[in-house]
């Protein structure tokens, strides 16, 4: 005879601990699918962070490798690339690793006002929620991955990161701060007119059209947080490393991951690692482009044939799964 | 002299065997963010699926519970033969163009009666969890309400050699489910839904603004019969029914609980576990029709300016000890 149990309790709705469940609130407290328990949920608005740790390489890339990822509207601003760690650890989509890589990059809008921000063709995390809260509203390009990130040994001088996905290594670098200055740093360092920009695009589920949105985050706190930056670094933790400390990097493209190839560091100029806090407000839409698909594109995109991209197909089976 | 190797591997130019990314490639192929290298790309539709490993338990729900989680508007609980039937499933995906993945998820027989008068019959999936990246967001495009889990599903031993069968999942440290057991082969009745090719899939997809200003629902329809261009006809889950095994309910050992993060556990009122059914099938998922939608707007004072941290136990995160 087969022990069958559950435990249906939710005890934490009593003490405070968790938001009403999604199916006793009204529809405009659900702000993402499923509609009974979302991936991320509205107990997470605003987006808070708090002592993250922000390790930034600042590396030179070819100009043209880097239009050729630029989607229009977009206008490349120079070529130093920031090549970014994050180690979150308080925040409201649990704790978790991220990767990305930002470029500088402006939209000429048609009321003549030039927006500036970093833009970013690349991003990974370890966990779900903050990937959907990441991508849905607001366009980040988030991909899951493994991510490691460390600061270790004595007085924490030694660094060493490592991602992957798909059992290929994607980057990895390591070496020993000396603190001395970095060459060269992003153009938005710092800067409140510089905010950040996403390329957003939602298909329809029959796949007849997809909307392309510029979404841009400002770097002004909005006027309930106060004022000043929405990252907020704390000065005393800022590390620095010279290109020559970096002891080893490595990068590469995979099948599934075109990065590597399409972006290859030309220079790896130095690392800039601080502590800060975060808070990411809505995000507003600068730009829209909708592409509607005919029916003699529906057969081109809906019913190619199958298999053709074999590599991307026949996958990799983990040998040493830790399951 | 520090090492820095960048390998500029092309896989788009080295082999016909990936496609170009979707930035070298017309906008009318643009599926998903993003462009430089989308998380899914085109080379995975039609989205097909061979040998896949089905293992549906089938569990009795109360009205009142299947009520609640079948949003009403527009959806209704079905009423008719073996109403109480609910499928709550585990599949191992071996070959599939998302990469091989995990999946679990609970399907209840509902319907939705549109402004013509016609009655749309489907399975409404309320919860689905996934161990890929790709295959939650190409999903969730659809509508699906993926998360990512762990997941694992195991059939070994026995006299046929996969006479025992382990199933179990969890996220964010807590248990959300295990069943074990021995399948005994004795007759299962499968939820209503089964192998009738006029009742398709339903799912709630949300589409919130990067604002965060309205959220748009839509009731999505994957309908069994294939399209025409698929040349496939009857239903589009293809089952081989040398592969079947079953076990009845007293041959299943069962743990279920709702956690802070996912409340199924708790939502989810199962009455009875009735039996488990395995099988192996093929799979094509087409394009989704939209049968309904309505959009929720929120006032500006809404836009994502609630206390942080009030929600305790979502916010401060178990940190794993055994990573």
């Amino acid at each position: 005879m087969g022990q069958h149990v559950q435990e249906r309790s939710y005890p934490w709705l009593a003490e405070g601990e968790v938001p009403p469940l999604p199916l006793d609130r009204d529809r405009i407290h659900i702000i993402s699918q499923g509609v009974a328990d979302p991936v991320f949920d509205y107990d997470i608005i605003p987006l808070t962070y708090t002592e993250s740790r922000w390790m930034a390489f600042v590396i030179r890339c070819d100009e043209k490798d880097m239009k050729r990822v630029l989607p229009e509207p977009l206008k490349l601003h120079d070529d130093i690339v920031e090549f970014w760690y994050v180690i979150h650890k308080n925040t409201m989509l649990g704790p978790y690793m991220e990767m990305g890589v930002t470029f500088a990059a402006t939209y000429d809008s048609p009321d003549g006002v030039t927006y500036k921000g970093g833009y970013y063709p690349y991003m990974y995390l370890s966990n779900d929620s903050p990937i959907w809260a990441g991508r849905e509203p607001f366009g980040f390009p988030k991909k899951a991955a493994y991510i490691a990130a460390f600061e270790h040994g004595t007085n924490n001088n030694y660094f060493n990161m490592l991602m992957e996905r798909r059992g290929y290594i994607l980057h990895t670098a390591n070496g020993r701060y000396s603190d001395k200055p970095v060459a060269a740093k992003p153009a938005f360092y710092g800067k409140t007119d510089w905010g950040r920009m996403n390329f957003r695009i939602t298909t329809r589920p029959d796949v007849t059209n997809s909307i392309f949105e510029l979404t841009y985050l400002p770097s002004e706190l909005p006027p309930q947080f106060g004022t000043g930056h929405r990252f907020q670094l704390d000065p005393q933790s800022v590390r620095t490393a010279t290109g020559a400390d970096i002891r080893s990097w490595f990068m590469q493209g995979t099948p599934f991951d075109y990065m590597g190839g399409q972006i290859p560091a030309k220079e790896v100029i130095g690392l800039i690692s601080f502590t800060f806090n975060l808070i990411i407000p809505p995000a507003q839409t600068l730009w829209t482009k909708t592409v509607e698909r005919s029916a003699d594109d529906m057969h081109h995109v809906l019913y190619s044939q199958p298999f053709k991209y074999t590599m991307r197909h026949r996958f990799l089976l983990p040998q040493y799964s830790q399951g | 002299m520090p090492s820095h190797l960048n390998v500029p591997t092309k896989y788009w130019e080295l082999t016909k065997e990936c496609p170009p990314p979707p930035v070298e490639r017309d906008e009318k192929s643009w599926i998903i963010g993003n462009p430089a290298d989308p998380v899914w790309d085109i080379d995975v539709l039609p989205l097909t699926y061979t040998d896949s490993r089905w293992s549906a338990f089938v569990v009795r729900v109360t009205e009142e519970s299947r009520r609640r989680l079948c949003p009403n508007p527009p959806l209704q609980v079905w009423d008719g033969e073996n109403a109480d039937l609910v499928e709550f499933w585990y599949v191992n995906h071996t070959n599939t163009m998302l990469g091989p993945y995990l999946e679990f998820g609970v399907t209840i027989s509902a319907t939705y009666k549109d402004p013509k008068g016609n009655v749309w019959k489907a399975g409404y999936y309320p919860y689905m969890y996934l161990t890929g990246d790709a295959p939650v967001d190409a999903g969730r495009v659809l509508g699906f309400p993926k998360k990512m889990a762990y997941i694992r599903c195991t059939e070994h031993g026995g006299e046929k050699g996969n006479d025992f069968f382990g199933f179990a999942m969890t996220r964010n440290g807590y248990l959300i489910h295990s069943a074990t057991g021995q399948y005994d082969d004795k007759p299962v009745t499968p939820p209503y839904f089964y192998g009738k090719t006029d009742w398709g899939k339903f799912n709630m997809k949300v589409i919130t603004r990067p604002d965060v200003s309205s959220s748009e629902w839509q009731l999505t329809y994957l309908p069994s019969e294939l399209p025409p261009e698929f040349n496939i006809k009857g239903h589009r889950f293809q089952i081989k029914p040398e592969f079947t095994r079953t076990a009845s309910g007293d041959a299943i050992n069962w743990f279920l609980q709702g956690t802070p993060f996912d409340n199924m556990g708790t939502e989810l009122d199962i009455t009875e576990v009735t039996g488990l059914i395995s099988f192996t099938f093929d799979l094509v998922i087409p394009p989704a029709q939209v049968l309904w939608t309505e959009t929720y707007e929120r006032p500006a004072s809404y836009r994502g300016y609630a206390t942080p941290y009030k929600y305790g136990l979502r916010q401060q995160f178990p940190i794993s000890q055994g990573s």
